[in-house]
């Protein structure tokens, strides 16, 4: 059996500060509820035995810890140690001074009359004069192979007649002048592809102000 | 004279180490004492007065002093409390207490041994809490040794004030079937 306002009645019992008519109203309901009567009488006296609790003293702890802690979190940290604090920019320095070398396309050239240093893009194409001195390098260079490869000839062969060498003179000749023709023909193919690619990014620019222009 | 809680805060967070820690003495007994009787082990009490004020301590600078510096105080102890409780899960179910048996205090004695009892006595009702389920316990703790009202925590547990006094209810029901069964 129970009554549906007991929890109410039991509560408002250990409240100080219910309110006077509520009290009042139990009081009415105390006086016709067995059930709430017996409950009460029952519970009344568990709060009590409850604050039988002896309040025990906290352990000694560090209580300003988390304080010193917290702000030694907060401030910088120590730099009195220097080599270490230039130690850790050496990185970033590095990165720096390869990324301006990558940036201006630096170059260090080490030749016999000592280190240059040089910076900005180097002419890709060669000139007419230094194409001439390297296809004259190119002619005496094979013409003196030629002629170490007739003298072997010749010592191997000693026995061929001037006829047949005249011919195998003239063919190499002819080789060599092929030759000549061939890298003369790859140099304006390569001259030809800077200008394919130079004119390639002019029409792609005239393209782009073309898109741009309203 | 005593500073008030609301100069010791200005003080400290001002970084005056003193004043925290005048503020810190003033209310970490109530802070453990809950912790003992929430979580039944002076080790998690011990977890409970730390967590809670290094909570405190970091959020001090919202207090505006618009209520009492305990009423604040209390309500990041009963959020650490119930994170503890919840993660502890601090002693075994309801259902199961009457298996256990509680050491009755040996006897009566007066003078030296008086806070052998005492000891025991807390131990008794430690026990007694611990075995509530965690909502009533703390429903008892808020009531009964922390004297709130029933409108001061219903709001706390987020729960109607009629749910708060039948839960009270029930608590105290439980705690009784306890008691008898010790004696």
């Amino acid at each position: 059996m129970s009554c549906p306002h007991t929890p109410e009645i039991i509560a408002d019992h250990c409240d100080p500060d219910v309110s006077a008519e509520a009290l009042q109203r139990h009081r009415v309901h105390l006086g016709t509820c067995k059930v709430c009567q017996q409950e009460l009488l029952t519970l009344r006296g568990v709060p009590g035995e409850l604050l039988r609790w002896q309040s025990i003293s906290v352990p000694d702890w560090d209580r300003s810890g988390m304080i010193k802690s917290t702000i030694k979190r907060k401030t910088l940290p120590n730099r009195s140690h220097h080599w270490p604090a230039i130690l850790q920019w050496l990185p970033l320095a590095a990165s720096l001074v390869l990324a301006v070398a990558v940036m201006t396309q630096t170059r260090l050239s080490i030749g016999p009359q000592g280190w240059s240093l040089s910076f900005g893009v180097q002419s890709a194409g060669l000139s007419a004069e230094q194409l001439d001195e390297y296809l004259t390098a190119h002619a005496n260079a094979r013409q003196a192979e030629t002629r170490e490869w007739v003298e072997v000839a010749l010592q191997t062969h000693g026995q061929t007649t001037a006829d047949s060498i005249y011919q195998w003179m003239t063919y190499i000749e002819q080789q060599r002048a092929l030759d000549v023709q061939r890298m003369d023909a790859g140099f304006e193919q390569l001259i030809n592809r800077d200008f394919q690619t130079v004119d390639s990014v002019r029409q792609l620019a005239s393209y782009v102000l073309y898109q741009e222009a309203p | 004279m005593d500073q008030t809680d609301n100069q010791l805060i200005a003080a400290a967070l001002g970084g005056s180490l003193p004043a925290w820690d005048a503020l810190v003495r003033r209310h970490e007994r109530r802070v453990y004492n809950l912790g003992l009787r929430l979580l039944n082990n002076p080790d998690d009490a011990m977890d409970l007065v730390q967590d809670v004020f290094l909570g405190v301590y970091r959020n001090l600078y919202r207090f505006r002093g618009d209520s009492q510096f305990s009423t604040w105080l209390f309500r990041i102890v009963h959020n650490k409390a119930v994170d503890l409780i919840r993660r502890r899960q601090a002693g075994p179910e309801i259902e199961d207490w009457f298996e256990e048996g509680t050491p009755e205090p040996d006897n009566d004695l007066p003078g030296p041994l008086d806070s052998y009892l005492e000891n025991e006595m807390n131990q008794r009702i430690g026990q007694f809490m611990s075995r509530l389920p965690p909502a009533q316990r703390l429903i008892v703790e808020l009531k009964v040794f922390q004297a709130l009202t029933f409108e001061e925590i219903a709001p706390l547990q987020d729960i109607p004030v009629n749910t708060a006094k039948t839960r009270f209810y029930t608590a105290l029901k439980n705690l009784k079937a306890m008691i008898e069964a010790q004696t």
